[in-house]
């Protein structure tokens, strides 16, 4: 199974410079953990120290907020999932 | 009623079939409300009042720095030390002196929006901070006004357009408080943002095209990239989870 995690820019540095990253998992929840687990330096811009998301950052999955309870979304093979960051800037 | 002026000065736009002569009459007749005379606010507010929107009011309570003219572009070196909103008020009304402009220096808050928002058709956001959003969005849920949202960082903005009642607004998506910060921002970015906006206004009040409601607009500057993500009301929303949705007949 194959999940595609698309990395926001800011978050490339942890990545390789990877855009997009194959994980796996059967919740969205599931597929960051995979990717932390390859990439734990992207673990602290995704999550706080109690493993709350933090509130900056927004899931989608096929091009679809996952918001509320993104990290127990189911995913499947195939599936992509979108990070963002929020914006305040004007 | 257009006069002889209307006619020439937007000729080119009154010559667009899904605006004409009607389209325009409405934008003449329209008051929009601008919050914020920084970088959105100044693309926002140009192109709105070339285009022959009624009344703009703009409110900010800044004074210009140095720092701002990379991408504040109604401000000038001149205006270093003035207020944003005077300044935003005098270039307005010399680039279209047929509409009326009102600039006000003033910082929004839950208790003043009222009154600074008061008589608007629609409130447009070009704020630096969340918080401030959120009051307006409130406000525009509260009034059933349109929210027109956007927001910029490095090379990336995003657009959102809310109708009460119709799609989900800014708040649908707050998952609790984010830091502030200072947002780096590449002087281009808040023009093409800030245009977008504007263009989804004027179709808001001719009526035409389609909007971004229960969409989020996502643009890569860098990878020249411009993707819509589809965005879902909340039913728990604090600002419009109460409301019964009207579906579109």
């Amino acid at each position: 199974m194959s999940i595609k995690v698309h990395i926001h820019k800011s978050h490339r540095q942890f990545t390789d410079g990877l855009s997009v990253v194959d994980s796996n998992g059967k919740t969205v929840g599931e597929c960051l953990d995979n990717l932390i687990k390859r990439y734990p330096g992207i673990k602290e811009k995704l999550f706080d120290k109690k493993g709350n998301l933090l509130n900056v950052i927004e899931i989608y999955v096929n091009l679809e907020s996952a918001y509320p309870n993104e990290l127990i979304k189911k995913v499947s093979n195939g599936d992509d999932i979108y990070l963002t960051a929020k914006l305040s800037g004007g | 009623m257009l006069t002889q002026n209307d006619l020439e000065r937007y000729d080119r736009q009154i010559m667009i079939h899904e605006i004409g002569k009607e389209g325009q009459e409405k934008l003449k007749s329209a008051t929009v409300f601008i919050a914020g005379a920084g970088g959105l606010g100044s693309s926002i507010s140009i192109y709105l009042a070339a285009a022959g929107v009624g009344t703009i009011r703009i409110v900010d309570h800044d004074t210009i720095e140095l720092s701002n003219l990379n991408r504040q572009i109604l401000h000038w070196n001149k205006d270093i030390g003035s207020k944003k909103a005077c300044s935003a008020q005098n270039k307005l009304q010399t680039l279209n002196p047929d509409i009326e402009i009102q600039g006000g220096d003033e910082t929004i808050t839950e208790e003043n929006i009222s009154r600074l928002a008061a008589g608007s058709d629609l409130i447009i956001d070009a704020m630096d901070n969340f918080p401030t959003r959120y009051i307006l969005n409130k406000y525009a849920v509260d009034n059933s006004i349109p929210f027109f949202h956007g927001a910029v960082k490095g090379f990336e903005g995003r657009v959102m357009t809310v109708i009460p009642g119709k799609s989900a607004c800014f708040r649908c998506l707050y998952k609790g408080p984010v830091p502030e910060e200072k947002s780096p921002v590449i002087g281009v970015l808040p023009g093409l943002i800030g245009c977008i906006q504007a263009t989804e206004v004027i179709k808001y009040i001719t009526g035409i095209g389609e909007l971004l409601s229960n969409k989020l607009l996502l643009y890569d500057g860098l990878e020249m990239k411009f993707t819509i993500l589809k965005i879902n009301r909340n039913p728990d929303c604090e600002h419009c989870g109460h409301l019964t949705i009207q579906e579109d007949t």
